[in-house]
């Protein structure tokens, strides 16, 4: 595949993930601004903000998978832990928070490596390199970062 | 000349009937800094920053604008426990994440616990610098950053284009005079805690460089006398967590 087919394909995949990642169709554009004393303000980024729920449903997706896929020879405790952690979530923003702003589409294509999703495909590994954790979804890595105080997913090629 | 004078008195009693509006010298024009209010935001800055430790709680609501221009609020619940000039341990419970901000004057450590995530990143030696670097580098902000920025080195009112006192205010039971201020880019209000504690206990910054003016509300409770210890400030990753890095704001 030439380099321009292959960024095409990586554009349309993510308007389409976009497009279905959310109901409501509107990025940020602004913030309030929190002090009165900082010389800059602090931009949101609005290409990033397709959707709205983005730790929330992470929250959701991922860590039941974790709980699932990769925890087994982790202390039982700590799955105890993060299934109540999910559930008391659930229960608290279950029921309304998904009705207005839609869930995140499940993406079941490799995406280019440098492209940043907000959420993960189900059934993803945890892997520690070097000291840092990736997740490995299928055959796509994704190194969690912060993106100013939000986690986003950067495909990235395999760390090891 | 009997014509000149009834034409004198005529002229004079017109001229006293259309006068009123402008022969009048009007009256002083209040000073856009009303010199009241700047005086309060200086003696509050001061005051704080006698504090030596402190911690907040805060509750906050913050408007995001949607590209429609649509305004979205969201609610927080903050707690920051800082020791000045270098230490920091904050919690933010958000409708959207939990985040927890370390800092012990060397790194400066970004939790999402419940994700199991967290950032460190080496950091300047005092909450102001730190506060600057996240913000343009990183695009992370402090919680309630104003709490220890106000009155510090490098801080002044100079930026304020209009001050002005909109009189007395209760905020949670607490006696406080309300002032409103204006600078590039936001207009905000703040009450002050009358008496011989002037410690802010509400904040509402309005930013008017977008027309949408979305703003961010933030109500503070007090504890001037903290408990706590060195730990507070260090991070120990507990088995929960991985590491991630920060990445630089683009």
């Amino acid at each position: 595949m030439t380099r321009l087919a292959k960024s095409s394909s990586a554009i349309v995949m993510a308007l389409l993930i976009g497009a279905l990642g959310t109901a409501s169709v509107h990025a940020d554009r602004n913030r309030a601004r929190t002090s009165v004393n900082r010389s800059k303000s602090v931009k949101v980024d609005s290409n990033r903000r397709t959707n709205v729920d983005i730790d929330r449903n992470r929250d959701i997706n991922i860590d039941r998978d974790r709980d699932i896929n990769i925890d087994r020879d982790r202390d039982v405790d700590i799955d105890i832990d993060r299934d109540r952690d999910i559930d008391v979530d659930i229960d608290r923003y279950g029921c309304c928070y998904h009705s207005g702003w839609g869930t995140a589409a499940a993406i079941t294509t490799a995406l280019v490596v440098g492209s940043v999703v907000n959420t993960l495909p189900p059934n993803c590994t945890t892997v520690v390199v070097n000291g840092f954790a990736y997740r490995q979804c299928g055959s796509t890595w994704y190194q969690p970062q912060f993106y100013g105080s939000r986690t986003t997913y950067l495909v990235v090629n395999s760390p090891r | 000349m009997k014509q000149t004078k009834h034409f004198g008195a005529a002229l004079a009693v017109t001229m006293a009937l259309v006068a009123p509006a402008w022969a009048q010298s009007p009256a002083p024009a209040k000073p856009a800094k009303d010199p009241a209010a700047i005086a309060a935001l200086d003696s509050m800055a001061a005051y704080l920053r006698t504090l030596k430790a402190f911690q907040v709680e805060s509750a906050t609501t913050t408007d995001e604008v949607l590209s429609n221009g649509q305004q979205v609020t969201y609610s927080a619940k903050t707690m920051i426990l800082a020791e000045m000039p270098s230490k920091l341990f904050a919690t933010v419970s958000s409708d959207r994440n939990e985040r927890t901000y370390v800092y012990d004057g060397k790194n400066f450590t970004l939790v999402a616990r419940r994700v199991g995530y967290y950032a460190t990143v080496p950091a300047p030696a005092t909450l102001r610098e730190l506060d600057d670097v996240l913000s343009e580098k990183y695009g992370i902000e402090i919680p309630l950053a104003d709490l220890f920025r106000w009155g510090g080195p490098n801080w002044s009112n100079a930026d304020i284009t209009a001050a002005a006192d909109a009189g007395p205010g209760e905020v949670d039971g607490v006696t406080c005079q309300h002032y409103l201020f204006r600078q590039e880019g936001s207009d905000w209000q703040i009450w002050i805690q009358k008496g011989a504690y002037p410690l802010p206990r509400k904040l509402v910054i309005t930013t008017t460089s977008d027309p949408a003016r979305p703003q961010h509300s933030a109500v503070f409770k007090w504890n001037l006398a903290p408990s706590y210890n060195a730990e507070a400030f260090t991070f120990t990753p507990s088995a929960n967590v991985s590491r991630i890095p920060m990445a630089e704001a683009k």
